[in-house]
């Protein structure tokens, strides 16, 4: 699926250095530009580690709170849906790449994240039907231990 | 399909101004459809084609297509690393475009690691009335930097297929460009860590 090689591609560990310290010169001046934010925060969501993602998932809905610009909106709520999909929030990745098409509806990559993203949580559930179904499974299979003990 | 007769995993590599039709160019190849209203790449867009090469043997085409706009230019060159082949288009309607190869093939120079990677100049857009750059200077550039050169409709279909095939093939022919996958299958099948991927292993830098 084309969508999954997008969620594991990862930044490499220079751009995520470069891109931080522009940040940091930035906020040590006291002015940090939507441009640069957008940079790092690119770099943390495609990070390997938990937190990173976090954080730049943190930062892109700062400035996408800031912006009026609808492309500018498009990318932050695609990176948005694609930062909780590396984390496995399936359910708010869903919700940000349904943003991302009620701003446009035939965006082939949104509909690639979606239907990604809708097989991950299909595959979730079923997982969950089947963890719940072999706990079902076995709490029958004691009572029926239980009664076949009883009736001995 | 199955992967055992697959001879190799390519990475190409699509670059070039916004809108001269990159995600055009990639979508008449690998879903055979157009979008006149073709959305801007959000960063960049990864897609998968199998196609046959000499003789019965198939190569499997990771192809990346990179956003054009200024505002993922520090995200896209990090792409660049380990392509074996790129595709750089420009509009044959916009000289603008045609202006701007130079740039495109600097920044390929720098952040591209395999230094005999092939590269193929396409123009885009010939359905269009109005011309800006003609073949003669398509070529000529082509011919000053090496590259391959096709003038391309994704519009009509028109040399798209040949672009893509014209700079697999060159890639095969270039020796120590590409290697067998069947070893690197192995490999991976003895690591038993189950992550060789759609994109062969080159997609994590």
């Amino acid at each position: 699926m084309d969508a999954e090689a997008i969620i594991n591609d990862y930044v490499s560990a220079e751009d995520l250095k470069k891109y931080e310290q522009l940040y940091i010169n930035q906020e040590k001046r006291g002015v940090i530009n939507e441009k640069t934010h957008f940079d790092y925060a690119l770099c943390l969501v495609r990070s390997k580690y938990t937190n990173d993602i976090r954080k730049g998932i943190a930062f892109l809905q700062d400035i996408l709170q800031k912006t009026n610009d609808d492309q500018s909106r498009r990318d932050y709520l695609y990176f948005l849906a694609v930062g909780y999909t590396k984390l496995k929030e399936y359910e708010n990745a869903l919700q940000y790449i349904k943003m991302v098409q009620s701003l446009q509806p035939e965006n082939h990559q949104a509909l690639s994240m979606e239907k990604y993203i809708k097989k991950k949580l299909t595959h979730e559930g079923l997982m969950g039907m089947a963890i719940i179904g072999g706990a079902a499974l076995a709490v029958g299979g004691l009572v029926g231990l239980g009664v076949a003990l009883a009736k001995k | 399909m199955d992967d055992q007769d697959i001879l190799t995993t390519l990475k190409i590599l699509i670059i070039g101004e916004s809108g001269v039709g990159k995600s055009s160019l990639l979508l008449r190849f690998t879903d055979d459809t157009f979008d006149p209203e073709q959305a801007s790449t959000i960063g960049v867009d990864f897609k998968v084609k199998t196609i046959t090469v000499e003789g019965n043997n198939k190569a499997k085409l990771a192809i990346w297509d990179t956003a054009g706009q200024e505002r993922f230019r520090t995200l896209t060159p990090s792409y660049y690393r380990g392509a074996q082949g790129v595709i750089l288009v420009y509009d044959v309607s916009s000289k603008q475009s045609f202006n701007k190869l130079d740039a495109w093939l600097n920044e390929l120079e720098t952040f591209a690691t395999k230094h005999d990677l092939v590269k193929m100049l396409v123009g885009n857009k010939i359905d269009k009335e109005r011309r800006e750059v003609s073949k003669e200077e398509g070529l000529k550039f082509a011919r000053k930097h090496r590259m391959l050169f096709i003038e391309a409709s994704a519009k009509t279909k028109e040399g798209v297929q040949y672009a893509f095939e014209e700079l697999v093939e060159k890639i095969i022919q270039t020796p120590g460009l590409w290697e067998t996958d069947k070893q690197g299958l192995k490999l991976s099948e003895n690591a038993s860590d189950g992550s060789y991927s759609a994109c062969g292993g080159y997609c994590v830098i």
